[in-house]
């Protein structure tokens, strides 16, 4: 039985795209520790002199380390908040027969298909009806639920074999039980992968809290690094150290979930 | 029976349910609303009926912008899933420093548009960049890539495509994990080639995720903004604007709030037969348990 | 059941809790309410401020609040990028502020729509005319001018020095500028003569400077494809790869002409006084003259006011503070101090410290250049008219189009905007 494709080849591939897609972010390392660094000139790994003065420059601009507690603290809390709405949800699509059901989703599909440009300002006006604009609230609002999550959570439930489920049913468990101790488990990896996305999405988010922040307290990571480019004339270096420190918490938030995500159960559940 | 029913429904959907209708749905209805007036955003509305539909349903320009999205679409889909996937089976199984790989290739979905912005412009330059000089090299021709009205698309699919690869590789290895391996293991005994257990068991199986993958793409596709905002500007001269990019412009640029709610509700009525569609489709194709 | 009950209350509680603590409002807001004591609060909202003086700004604020002890200054500072997007959304939402900062091409949409308060008993004393005019609409003061800045000709003189060319003077051409920059480039040591983007903010500068008209004088159409028009559209577009690369070849993004600049790359360069901070460090010797007329002078002036909004609860304490900010002393010491953009003031005493505060040698360009000047033509849909003449321009430079034809299409998109 031949492989198509022996080892070696595959993983010299791998490895090659890999060093590939990691060019951007080297760069972003290369540009942010470089003296007077600047992104004209195409992409350089090559650093003469480096220096930490960007990263300086950019705690003293910025407060960076508030800022990015209070982006980590939303991100987490949205995280969360979509995993428990989205979950659910999904359980319901995938479990529950009711009337309608396809509309139900049909409207939670929906609910992605107008870009966040459109309303942002029909949301801020709510917010400002509510008298909840400048508050934590606001900032979490959008993200407690997504039809995003929902949907990859849903489809890996309908991957569930059913058997499971009217095996516990004759056992005498009722769906939350069935949905607690069965279910969630075996979708852990893509719990894992809605958990990376639900954290990244609120982490990147610019435009909703650039419109309904106003103060301080409340300032977030993309908001702060945006005050780095001025009108005229922009600093790289500190934009790319400041990207820096954008980037990694994400990435560490995705290794952290990886190990979920390829949890490696070889199972079928049918015992 | 469907008393009980309705209670679980209830608490299973609400929390979603609620926030979403909220937050998202409200806004929604608030922003087809808008798009019956005419709006600067710092004056008040003013009543316009269906003008702002006519009006855009007749200008060329509307069908330019969808005309460019829908190519955006047809560029991107096939190629990040097609990447996607093939990085999602080969790093599914065993090589060393996998966790690395899988780390790499997702680096790039969390890096901001800016430095991926420049690092394919650099790589697209008609005179001095990479892929030029390459194709020079080879003999081929050497196309205009951000200067040219015909390849400033292409340019931004290329550099999409291969941002969002990691995406694509995080879902379907999620999907992957799914597929029982004593499946796989009864195709090969039964004497299955690598190709064929691909074909018959792996794809199959994975079905779930690649309608995700699909549906998702193309609802995002659709709604195309920030690559585009930041390697062209819509340019040159227009050629690579797509819809949400037209939003933008119209809601905070030109004043012109009315419209730009106009034009996403025609956005949304296509993405949803088109998300119709492939729903109705699912039954086709899509294996669930 | 109960047990679910049982063990989900007390998360369900404490989330209750913090859900609602959750609702209440930021710092920033909650000193919207008026505070007790008769104390009022103006709130501000700019972008100049934005990346290295928001300091300037705060010294400012500091000394209006030191002589107005009943009025408490709150200043939001946005990028300029973004600064847009969130006044025109807090203006939808009703959450701007009593006053904010317009840059001149934007007030025409704002008094437009009544979104501003008419600023009474304005002295005009402190102010020069043509500053204070321009915030003008109808005869009525709508705001005050807060800066303004213009656009010089910079130049490289160890670059002219070693090509043996007589370095530029006011009373330089374009022809003379042509011929120079023509003996400056040498494309083999990635040397280039002379630098001038091609945008619409050039275009009707080197419109006025070879005698044409953007707008007829009633506003109502375009007048600016005309032979001095074409003239000013070829000057422009001549240059690109020739005496400065093309777009292909990076122009036009960010940053590209100050690089090449300060790389030591360029020999002339049209771009603004607000570059001179950065350039303090560059290795070469370098000055700066007033741009080149063709048939007459004409520099590109800019600038900034501060507007009172029609919504705002406090217009006396709002219009108290944007004139400080406009005319005080405080504030001109604050600006000259950091090269902050020039004060707006007519006395051009109290701005002769700016003459010697470092490169470049020839501050007095900036001044003489306010003897012809030439602030942008604005239109109630200002941006869809930037951005058509600009594309139009581009697409000439890039060589997709010939300039008249360009032009002609430019002028009769402007002329759809002005209907």
């Amino acid at each position: 039985m031949r492989e198509p494709f022996p080892r070696y080849l595959r993983f010299t591939a791998v490895a090659v795209g890999a060093v590939i897609m990691l060019v951007p972010f080297l760069w972003t390392v290369v540009t942010s520790i470089t003296p007077d660094g600047s992104l004209a000139g195409g992409p350089t790994l090559i650093v003469k002199d480096p220096t930490l003065a960007a990263y300086r420059e950019l705690l003293d601009a910025l407060p960076m380390w508030r800022i990015a507690l209070n982006s980590f603290w939303i991100a987490a809390l949205a995280t969360v908040l979509q995993l428990v709405t989205g979950s659910m949800a999904a359980y319901g699509f995938a479990r529950l027969a009711f009337r309608g059901k396809n509309i139900v989703f049909g409207l939670y599909l929906a609910t992605l298909m107008v870009p966040m440009q459109v309303l942002v300002v029909p949301l801020f006006i709510e917010m400002k009806t509510l008298n909840l604009q400048d508050t934590y609230m606001s900032l979490l609002a959008p993200s407690i639920a997504s039809a995003f999550g929902v949907f990859l959570l849903r489809q890996a439930v309908e991957s569930l074999p059913r058997d499971l489920d009217e095996a516990a049913t004759i056992d005498g468990a009722g769906h939350l039980r069935i949905f607690t101790r069965i279910v969630l488990p075996l979708i852990r990896p893509t719990l894992a992968t809605v958990a990376v996305f639900a954290f990244m999405g609120s982490w990147n988010s610019f435009l909703w809290p650039l419109v309904v922040i106003r103060s301080p307290e409340f300032m977030t990571l993309p908001l702060g690094l945006s005050t780095l480019q001025g009108q005229f004339t922009t600093d790289w270096d500190v934009v790319m150290a400041g990207s820096v420190f954008s980037i990694v918490p994400i990435a560490v938030v995705y290794l952290l979930a990886q190990r979920h995500i390829i949890a490696g159960i070889a199972h079928t559940g049918i015992k | 029976m469907k008393k009980r029913n309705a209670g679980w429904v209830l608490f299973f959907l609400a929390p979603s349910a609620v926030p979403l209708i909220l937050f998202t749905v409200v806004p929604m209805v608030s922003s087809l609303w808008v798009s019956l007036h005419r709006w600067n955003l710092i004056s008040p509305m003013e009543w316009v009926g269906l003008d702002n539909y006519t009006h855009l349903l007749s200008d060329p320009a509307t069908r330019d912008v969808f005309l460019h999205t829908l190519i955006y679409c047809a560029g991107y889909l096939p190629l990040v899933f097609a990447g996607g996937l093939g990085l999602a089976l080969l790093l599914n199984q065993r090589l060393p420093g996998r966790a690395f790989f899988r780390a790499a290739y997702f680096l790039p979905v969390v890096t901001s548009w800016v430095v991926v912005a420049l690092v394919w412009k650099w790589l697209l330059n008609p005179t001095s960049g990479l892929v030029n000089s390459l194709l020079g090299a080879l003999g081929a021709p050497q196309p205009g890539w951000w200067t040219d009205p015909t390849w400033a698309l292409p340019a931004v699919i290329l550099a999409s495509a291969w941002k969002d690869l990691g995406f694509v590789m995080v879902i379907m290895l999620a999907g992957l994990q799914a597929i029982p391996q004593d499946v796989l293991e009864a195709a090969r005994t039964d004497g299955a080639g690598a190709w064929q257990r691909f074909w018959r068991v792996t794809l199959p199986l994975l079905s779930p995720s690649t309608f995700f993958v699909v549906v998702i793409s193309l609802i995002n596709g659709f709604q195309v903004f920030d690559q585009v905002y930041v390697m062209t500007a819509g340019g040159p001269s227009g050629a690579s604007q797509v819809v949400v990019g037209q939003i933008y412009d119209l809601t905070f640029r030109y004043g012109r709030a009315g419209e730009a709610s106009a034009l996403s509700w025609i956005l949304f009525a296509v993405i949803l037969v088109i998300t119709a569609l492939q729903v109705r489709g699912q039954r086709r194709w899509v294996h669930y348990a | 059941m109960r047990s679910l009950v049982r063990r989900g209350a007390a998360p369900l509680v404490a989330g209750i809790v913090l859900a609602l603590a959750a609702c209440s409002q930021g710092s920033a807001t909650r000193t919207d309410e008026p505070a007790a004591g008769g104390k009022s609060t103006v709130r501000y909202m700019n972008f100049s401020a934005n990346d290295g003086h928001e300091k300037d700004l705060d010294a400012i604020k500091a000394a209006f609040e030191k002589a107005n002890p009943d009025i408490t200054v709150q200043i939001e500072t946005l990028p300029y990028a973004d600064y847009f997007t969130k006044l025109q959304t807090a203006v939808a939402g009703g959450t701007a502020g009593d006053a904010f900062e317009l840059n001149y091409e934007n007030f025409v949409t704002y008094t437009a729509n009544g979104s501003l308060a008419e600023l009474t008993g304005v002295d005009a004393a402190p102010y020069k005319p043509s500053l204070l005019d321009a915030f003008k609409a109808d005869g009525k003061q709508y705001g005050l001018p807060a800066s303004f800045s213009n656009v010089v000709l910079f130049y490289n003189k160890d670059l002219f020095e070693a090509a043996g060319v007589a370095p530029p003077t006011a009373s330089w051409t374009w022809a003379d500028e042509q011929a120079a920059a023509a003996k400056l480039t040498d494309k083999a040591k990635g040397v280039w003569g002379d630098y001038q983007p091609i945008s619409f903010f050039e275009f009707y500068k080197t419109l006025a400077q070879s005698g044409g008209q953007f707008l007829a004088p009633d506003k109502k159409s375009a007048t600016f494809n005309s032979d001095a028009g074409r003239k000013a559209a070829q000057f422009l577009v001549s240059k690109a790869g020739k005496t400065m690369p093309t777009e292909a070849q990076g122009a036009g993004t960010p940053d590209f002409d100050s690089k090449l600049f300060k790389d030591g790359k360029l020999a002339m360069w049209h771009s603004g006084i607000w570059m001179f901070a950065s350039l303090a460090d560059v290795k070469f010797d370098w000055d700066v003259v007033v741009e080149p007329g063709d048939t007459t002078k004409a520099s590109a002036m800019f600038t900034n006011g501060a507007v009172v909004s029609a919504a705002s609860k406090n217009k006396d304490a709002a219009q108290k503070w944007v004139t400080f900010l406009t005319s005080s002393d405080d504030m001109v010491q604050a600006r000259l101090k950091t090269s902050w953009e020039l004060p707006p003031v007519a006395d051009t005493g109290k701005v002769s410290s700016y003459l010697t505060a470092g490169k470049p040698a020839n501050r007095q360009a900036v001044f003489d250049s306010l003897d012809a000047t030439v602030l942008p033509p604005v239109i109630e849909r200002q941006q869809e008219m930037q951005d058509a003449v600009t594309k139009e321009l581009s697409a000439a430079a890039a060589g997709r189009k010939d300039v008249p034809t360009a032009l002609a299409d430019a002028q009769k998109a402007v002329d759809a905007l002005l209907k």
